[in-house]
């Protein structure tokens, strides 16, 4: 569906001076900085896909976006969707996109959000029929009849998500970018949000590319995840493998019922986990899921008092993230 | 085209809608614009008041320079609106929504923030108007003199639609434009008021062929009130707008490939 090949977007930014008469010594110089936002970047995206990519800030993520959706021209390498170049056919390709800005609107401010609608039914040149009722289902599914009569400008930021959401949707495109679509969302919003998304790729197929600094997100949404970092593809897979290759270990707190023969520190250094902290009738035990298993780590922990209580917690996938970062 | 012509009427219907939302100043910047192009003639006619002509123009001759001028200013600015607009979406990065949609960017561009310059119409038909009926009632011109000066009204609207364009195009590579905009669009305009033989030679020549705003009101009023050349001249701005529209739209296609957008 999305084919990525060899992408690389340099920016020329001009070099501000420092010291006496900076500004006029800035305007005379002339002198660019060439910034490579993008580096050699190239990947597959198959239909019905769900793709996390992530990556601090300025990793490049908006550029790909924008490069992907035709706004930008890359400075070389290409892009191919659905077998057409976004830049070299933008009207065509953009036809079966649907984008989502999360910190931009694409509805008409200062109209109602059904006249929006309108205007994008006939500039994608969908049949009136067609479009009333593909609305009227996303109207259903997003919520938006509450408000499809107040003017965008007035709209709150959860609604107007889900405007834009739909506004994306109404298409009924083969492929959905969407750029931080939870960014400033409350809770509620964020998992009414998710709920849909969920709903769009299981269910119609829809091939998604997801960014987003909320690790939420990706962890309950996203199959398949890119991380990308200065302006390069540091890691491309499943989650499940992204945590096996950090390897961060899993951390149980187990409780004795009447006390433990703790081991002592020479005996320790031979067991297949780190005791973290010795509490009085309670140990935190550190190891690698890989090499151990849980129960098997209970067996060890067992000869030493009899467990009362085991609470076991999986590093946060933020912390695996960071460690890619 | 005829569904891009559709498109077009659509989009400005739903500007012109959301700018109706404050329409204080909807109407006051209509009133305001008409008093702008007003007190430029102002300018013009306070030249003639004090010298009677202008290097052998007479009024009602300068005054329908002026006026044709008006008239092709207001209706480029009413059917091209934003573009003359275009470093506010390149300062901002609000061209990334419109290359969103799959209409040509010039299209998505000229239906943002529809501006209906009524005044600025109003005042340049009355001005031709006024001038034309006094130079036909003398004798000067005949009948044939209103079709032709339609005729180059919309082809003076055509080129400063072209030189707007090119010198919006310019903003791709340079950001800011506002500079250049008040030399190539503004100050050009201005000077093109008065008739052209009053400048130097060189600058008459950038006046006529580089930045050729002398086509838009001095070279069709040559022909169409003084009678002076021949028919030619009108088909030669006509054509001098077409050929410099098709190399206005080349430098937009080329500028639009190095958009650089902004930070996320």
């Amino acid at each position: 569906m999305i084919t990525v090949n060899r992408l690389c977007k340099t920016f020329r930014i001009p070099v501000a001076r420092e010291g006496r008469f900076a500004a006029l010594r800035s305007l005379l110089s002339g002198e660019q900085r060439l910034k490579e936002a993008v580096r050699d970047i190239s990947f597959t995206i198959g239909r019905g896909e769900f793709v996390g990519y992530i990556g601090p800030n300025g990793a490049g993520k908006s550029t790909t976006i924008k490069m992907l959706t035709g706004i930008l021209h890359p400075t070389s390498g290409s892009v191919d969707i659905g077998g057409l170049s976004p830049q070299l056919h933008r009207q065509r390709v953009v036809r079966r996109l649907g984008v989502v800005f999360g910190q931009r609107s694409q509805l008409w401010w200062d109209l109602p959000v059904r006249d929006s609608y309108d205007i994008l039914a006939a500039m994608y040149r969908l049949e009136e029929r067609a479009a009333r009722l593909r609305l009227g289902e996303l109207s259903e599914l997003l919520g938006l009849g509450e408000f499809l009569d107040t003017p965008v400008r007035k709209l709150s930021l959860g609604q107007r998500m889900r405007a834009d959401l739909a506004a994306a949707l109404l298409h009924d495109p083969d492929v959905l970018f969407l750029d931080e679509p939870t960014i400033g969302l409350d809770v509620a919003a964020k998992r009414s949000i998710r709920g849909f998304l969920h709903t769009l790729n299981r269910d119609l197929g829809t091939t998604i590319l997801l960014t987003t600094h909320d690790m939420d997100d990706i962890e309950r949404l996203c199959s398949r995840v890119m991380v990308i970092n200065h302006g390069q593809l540091g890691y491309d897979g499943t989650i499940a493998e992204l945590r096996e290759r950090i390897g961060l270990p899993t951390v149980a707190r187990v409780t004795f019922r009447a006390g433990c023969a703790v081991p002592s520190a020479a005996e320790a250094a031979g067991l297949p986990f780190v005791i973290v902290e010795r509490a009085p009738g309670a140990l935190t035990l550190a190891w690698n899921r890989r090499e151990l298993t849980a129960l098997e780590m209970l067996r060890i922990v067992s000869a030493w008092g009899e467990a009362d209580d085991v609470h076991m917690e999986e590093p946060a996938f933020e912390d695996v993230i960071h460690r890619v970062y | 085209m005829k569904a891009n012509l559709r498109l077009y009427v659509l989009l400005i219907r739903a500007s012109v809608r959301g700018a109706m939302q404050y329409k204080f100043n909807f109407i006051g910047s209509a009133f305001v614009s008409a008093l702008v192009q007003f007190s430029e003639f102002l300018m013009v006619a306070l030249v003639l008041v004090r010298f009677g002509s202008v290097d052998g123009w007479s009024w009602y001759e300068v005054g329908y320079l002026c006026g044709v001028m008006t008239l092709a200013r207001a209706l480029y600015r009413s059917f091209a609106s934003d573009v003359h607009y275009l470093e506010k979406y390149l300062v901002s990065g609000d061209l990334d929504p419109l290359l969103l949609r799959p209409v040509p960017l010039l299209l998505a561009l000229m239906t943002q923030n529809v501006r209906l310059l009524v005044g600025d119409l109003a005042q340049g038909a009355l001005l031709v108007a006024v001038c034309l009926r006094e130079l036909l009632a003398s004798g000067q011109a005949d009948w044939t003199a209103i079709p032709l000066t339609l005729l180059a009204i919309v082809s003076g609207a055509v080129l400063l639609f072209a030189i707007g364009l090119a010198t919006a195009a310019c903003g791709f590579w340079l950001t800011r434009i506002e500079a250049l905009q008040n030399m190539s669009e503004d100050a050009a305009r201005s000077a093109a008021q008065y008739p052209l033989t009053l400048y130097p030679r060189w600058m008459r020549t950038l006046l006529l062929v580089a930045l050729p705003v002398g086509l838009v009101s001095y070279v069709p009023a040559l022909y169409i009130v003084r009678g002076e050349y021949g028919a030619w001249l009108l088909v030669a701005a006509a054509g001098a707008a077409a050929v410099f529209l098709l190399l206005a739209l080349r430098l937009w296609t080329l500028g639009v490939s190095r958009y650089q957008s902004t930070g996320s």
